[in-house]
């Protein structure tokens, strides 16, 4: 085999990569500087805080604690200094600038306003996050997110952006609560499971848009997104310690790159009574926003409050590629878990007699304005290796009905038997689903195979 | 993530598959570790293991199926899903290529595959039934046309020799597995069937004598049957269902008598009594294994087992003289005897309708008489995969080979569950409740040290104004850090540093621990993604931070997340819902209602609220204590008893449960009954 010359070299060697252990490297991360690192999707490497104080996105690390990263972009960032081990392949630098400080300086500008809103009994700030596409938007989220619940708070964290999933399957539109720490590992965590979780789960509402871009058919995502307001405020009226916190709003970056977009936030702000809008990374976005919002008044009659923020160096642009290894493996943990947590879906089989599909329309507004929201379609092998939501609404509800019920979970399609007019799909558990009317959109796209 | 990386795990796994060439218990475990390692892989090394046993030889694939089923049943999913996907080909191109030992353990395995994991706490099959149902349809129509084409075989076969004698026959199974009279039985077959058990040793001369005779019986009958494809589809085993069977009786006592007796089958006397003994033998041995298999470190059944076996063996290959033989009688009876005491099923429980079968495979190889056997081998080899062969000769092939399976695919959830056991027990060891002292952080001194930059904020825009600071204070840090205490060595989350958060910190720990514990028990349980909770709960669910849940004792939840409605009435009293389909489905037996399946957060899991198990029934807890209230005592609820109560129970003034139309009325009467006993 090793004979020089023969050729045989290569093989061996992409055959040991993966196994060979890259020797344990030590860093020392001086005073506000950060560890940027790069995990390609199936590798995983692991780090372990050896001394000092390090965060992930506002998130503090335990000291000698072996955190295991897998398919991510993501920094580590000390206040203090530390050591740090880490073990296995990656892409790594250390990068002395950060806006960290203004990022933690708008953290405390925030608290400012949440003890205002605890002592007149308000609420607290609603918080918009706007950006073109890969300018750190969810990273900040994250980062405000975790920094309030050290502090004690529960903010509400809102996701707006169908293309990135926070909590679930990409397509959805969440609200999420946070009240317990981020799990670092896995973005932001996990849904409830039938089990324990090692990491407190957190407790998302979902709504299904179904398409990539609000740009898409806003005819859609307009009134779900008003829903989604409608729900989040409830809480909020209905949860003292929520309402003090506020919300903080992630932003699909595509709004923020043109006109309909502009007309989308704006859409937002109303919607959730945003009083402050977080401008990351864009000049002229600043500038429109403030054009747009300087007379605005919230319902309540606030003004808003426009900061503008740099962008992190450390944003990288994340190609088509690993968006789509994102989304595959959003659905997979979905299904089947994370490694630490291997979870158990079902398949069941259910006769197209059974199954109620709406097909969300692509071909455009006047489509759907004609057609109605969602057309009635009989399964189709088309069908094969889609996900269709589950909503929480009955096959006899109207399509609007359908459209502002959350989602109640998600099921794969993994055969489709036109002779026998058969489904079979893989569902998170194993109970029928009967009179539940399901919702097929172009997004998540699956183009593999989940069984 | 099906990248290259997976490729390399998938290519790995599948060397080392290539590698298994017998069946190793250890190179079997050692790759059910690695697929469990590598869940994140589990598809490529899935499509691996599939590829493998496609592709590998005969002889290697039943140690690949013994991967598979280890890895099914210790790992479970998500390589469940992925398996069962393609296991109908898997397994039915397998079954066709192999010999009939093999295809005898694989229909055990598939066996197994109905049940739910020995020792597992789910109850569901290893493979639910969509999956291991079209195999075993398969492999019974396989069967049924075998021996319609058996059969027939047999007629011409009368006819041509002209002994034709279809009269019917005692073929049903009885206890003595020879009708009297009839060719004399040859126990091997029963013990070749016993040789799946692992400690067993393959049998004897005998079957070699037997099979040595084969040829000449097969030569004089001439049997041309390879070019009818349908007699390749023989199959004994299903003999019972198939009475047209018996007419193999007549023809193969005709040519047990037209040929040459083996020696030591002589027709004397005391055949029928020997028989009988063979027979009470073993079934002692499968009364003792099964009991072994219990008890596997008891002694004296290892012993008697294996005096059980030796003897069997001598009693196969020598001829006894009486006064031995009705002394070995009496000792066997005896142990029968004790045996059928013993409160243990004298069944073997493990492939229960196995037991049934075994007769059948005696009488019907013997009764088939070597030349049916031959031509059944030669006809196996040359199958096409969707005929199915299964016959009871393990021993043709390799009569005096000890077994090259010394595993069976039971014991390996055993060893599985050891690891599992031995895991979880570092795991908890490893994870210690007590908060330790972290005196390694150098927050004093670095803090002290620490002069944060002044920077002044120069991107900010205040359009209005956030009142605060541009420059960041070391005292605003602070908040973050020092002014809290010392983080959780296990999440890193720090409590503050005053009494509250002190106790809060510990009843953190405590939630870790409690979490440790709990996810070993769930691993073992399977565990779920649960539906996302609709509107209104989520509404009125609040988040409370997991720890301080704790302090309320019972309450292990990993959510933190707790429902408004389930704090205000901490006594809400649930059941999990019941795994078993069958259970999930009953109702109560009072009111007959079905249970209503609600997600509970506290729980993790979706519960009956208002359910109760009392002596293995499941009432709601509302009418047992209506029930109960109404003065009728009893300890053990019949549901006749629950019928009278309906009309105790009816305050309201409805009956309940009388009619299908009755009952939508009534559930409103029954939601307000059960919400007032809250």
């Amino acid at each position: 085999m090793n004979i020089p010359g023969l050729g045989q070299a290569a093989p061996a060697a992409t055959f040991s990569a993966p196994t060979i252990q890259a020797a344990v490297a030590v860093h020392d991360l001086q005073a506000n500087s950060e560890w940027r690192f790069e995990v390609a999707y199936g590798q995983s490497i692991e780090v372990k805080i050896l001394s000092g104080t390090a965060e992930i996105f506002g998130t503090e690390l335990a000291v000698n604690h072996t955190y295991t990263f897998r398919g991510t972009k993501s920094s580590i960032f000390t206040w203090h200094g530390c050591r740090i081990e880490v073990n296995g392949p990656c892409e790594e630098y250390m990068a002395e600038e950060t806006p960290m400080i203004t990022y933690v300086n708008t953290h405390f500008a925030l608290e400012k306003l949440r003890d205002d809103a605890i002592q007149n009994g308000g609420e607290g700030p609603r918080v918009l996050v706007v950006g073109p596409n890969n300018a750190g938007k969810t990273s900040l989220v994250k980062l405000l997110t975790a920094y309030a619940t050290r502090m004690g708070r529960q903010p509400m964290v809102i996701n707006t952006d169908s293309r990135e999933a926070l909590l679930s399957i990409p397509g959805t539109l969440t609200a999420t609560p946070f009240a317990s720490i981020i799990d670092v590992e896995h973005g932001w965590g996990s849904s409830p499971t039938s089990g324990p979780s090692p990491v407190p789960v957190k407790l998302p509402l979902c709504y299904y848009y179904g398409l990539a871009s609000p740009e898409d058919d806003t005819k859609l995502y307009k009134p779900i997104l008003t829903r989604l307001a409608l729900a989040a405020a409830s809480r909020l009226a209905d949860d003292p310690v929520i309402r003090g916190t506020g919300m903080i709003i992630d932003t699909p970056g595509v709004i923020s790159q043109g006109k309909g977009g502009y007309d989308l936030i704006s859409h937002i702000v109303s919607e959730f009574s945003v009083n402050t809008i977080l401008v990351l990374g864009s000049e002229r976005l600043h500038s429109e926003m403030q054009r747009r919002f300087s007379a605005y008044k919230t319902r309540s009659g606030e003004a808003i409050t426009l900061v503008k923020l740099d962008k992190s160096g450390g944003c990288v642009d994340r190609d088509d590629t690993f968006m789509q290894q994102m989304q595959e493996a959003a659905i997979r943990e979905y299904f089947f878990g994370d490694p630490k947590r291997t979870l158990s879906p079902h398949t069941q089989q259910v006769n197209f007699d059974d199954a109620t599909i709406y097909k969300i329309h692509e071909g455009g507004e006047e489509d759907s304005q004609q057609v109605g929201l969602y057309e009635n379609v009989e399964p189709s092998s088309m069908m094969l290796h889609c996900l269709l939501a589950v909503m929480y609404a009955s096959t006899r509800d109207s399509q609007e009905t359908v459209r502002d019920a959350s989602v109640m979970g998600f099921v794969y399609v993994a055969e489709v038997d036109e002779k026998k007019r058969r489904l079979k799909i893989l569902a998170p558990l194993n109970t029928r689903i009967t009179d539940r009317p399901m919702i097929w959109g172009s997004w998540p796209e699956t183009t593999v195979s989940l069984i | 993530m099906t990248t290259e990386f997976s490729d390399d795990v998938a290519e790995d796994y599948k060397r080392a598959l290539e590698d298994l060439t017998m069946n190793s218990r250890y190179e079997i475990s050692n790759l059910t570790v690695i697929a469990r390692e590598n869940t994140e892989h589990a598809l490529a090394i899935s499509e691996a293991l599939k590829s493998h046993i496609k592709q590998t030889s005969p002889q290697k694939k039943l140690p690949a199926f013994y991967v598979l089923d280890s890895v099914i049943k210790n790992v479970g999913t998500p390589y469940t899903i992925f398996l069962s996907r393609g296991l109908y080909s898997t397994f039915m191109e397998a079954y066709a290529l192999v010999d009939n030992s093999v295809r005898r353990k694989m229909d055990e395995m598939l066996k197994t595959w109905k049940e739910p994991v020995p020792g597992a706490l789910d109850t569901r099959p290893v493979f639910p039934r969509d999956v291991t149902g079209p195999i075993e349809n398969a492999l019974i129509k396989a069967r049924t046309s075998a021996i319609q084409a058996q059969q027939e075989h047999t007629r011409s076969q009368q006819q041509i020799l002209g002994r034709g004698r279809p009269g019917p026959s005692p073929a049903p199974y009885r206890e003595t597995p020879t009708p009297p009279n009839a060719y004399r039985q040859p126990p091997p077959v029963q013990q070749g069937y016993n040789s799946n058990y692992p400690q067993q040793q393959y049998p004897s001369a005998m079957n070699g004598q037997q099979y040595g005779q084969q040829p000449h019986v097969q030569q004089s009958y001439g049997l041309p049957p390879v070019s009818r494809p349908s007699s390749g589809k023989f199959d004994y085993t299903n003999q019972d269902q198939r009475p047209p069977t018996q007419n193999y009786i007549p023809h193969n006592a005709s040519a047990g008598s037209w040929q040459q007796p083996p020696p030591q089958q002589g027709y004397s006397a005391h055949d029928n009594s020997i028989d009988e003994l063979n027979s009470d033998i073993a079934n002692l041995i499968t009364v003792f294994k099964t009991d072994f298999a219990l008890n596997p470190l008891d002694g004296n059944i290892q012993k008697r087992l294996k005096a059980l076996l030796d003897l069997q063996s001598i009693m196969q290959s020598q001829r006894l003289p009486p006064q031995q033989i009705s002394e070995i009688k009496t000792q066997v009876a005896k142990l029968s005897e004790a045996s059928k005491a013993t409160p243990k099923a004298p069944k073997s429980p493990t492939p229960a309708p196995v037991p049934a079968q075994l007769p059948q495979q005696n009488s019907l190889s013997s009764l088939l008489g070597p030349g049916g056997q031959g031509t059944l081998a030669a006809l196996l080899a040359k199958q096409t995969p969707p005929i199915q062969t299964r016959s009871p000769q393990p021993a043709l092939n390799q009569p005096f080979k000890p077994p090259p399976v010394s595993m069976a695919p039971t014991p390996v959830p055993d060893t599985g569950s050891l690891f599992e056991k031995l895991l979880a027990a570092g795991i908890i060891s490893g994870k210690p409740a007590i908060s330790t002292p972290t005196p390694n952080i150098p927050l004093p001194a670095n803090i002290s040290g620490y002069r944060p930059p002044f920077t002044p904020n120069p991107s900010r825009t205040p359009l209005g104004e956030i009142p605060n600071d541009v420059v960041l204070k070391t005292s605003s840090l602070k908040i973050l850090y020092e002014k809290l205490g010392a983080p959780c060595t296990q999440c890193g989350r720090r409590f503050q540093s005053n009494e509250e958060g002190k106790k809060k910190k510990t009843a953190h720990m405590d939630w870790h621990f409690r979490v440790h514990q709990r996810m070993t028990e769930a691993e073992k349980r399977g565990q779920h993604r649960s539906w996302y909770v609709d509107e209104l709960d989520w509404i009125k669910s609040r988040e409370v931070e997991g720890d301080q849940n704790t302090s309320n004792g019972d309450k292990t939840n990993g959510s933190g997340v707790t429902s408004s409605s389930i704090t205000s009435k901490p006594k809400l009293q649930y059941l999990p819902v019941p795994d078993d389909p069958a259970l999930a489905s009953s109702t109560c037996p009072i009111c007959t209602e079905k249970f209503e399946m609600k997600w509970l957060d506290e729980a993790q899991e979706f519960v009956w609220m208002d359910a109760k198990k009392i002596n293995q029934r499941i009432y709601h807890i509302s009418c047992y204590e209506d029930v109960n209230k109404a003065g009728i005592k009893r300890d053990t609820p019949e549901p006749v008893l629950g019928k009278r109560k309906h009309e105790v129970t009816t305050p309201t003034g409805c009956r309940i449960g009388k009619s299908n139309k009755a009952q939508d009325d009534n559930i409103a009467v029954r939601s307000k009954i059960k919400t007032e006993s809250y």
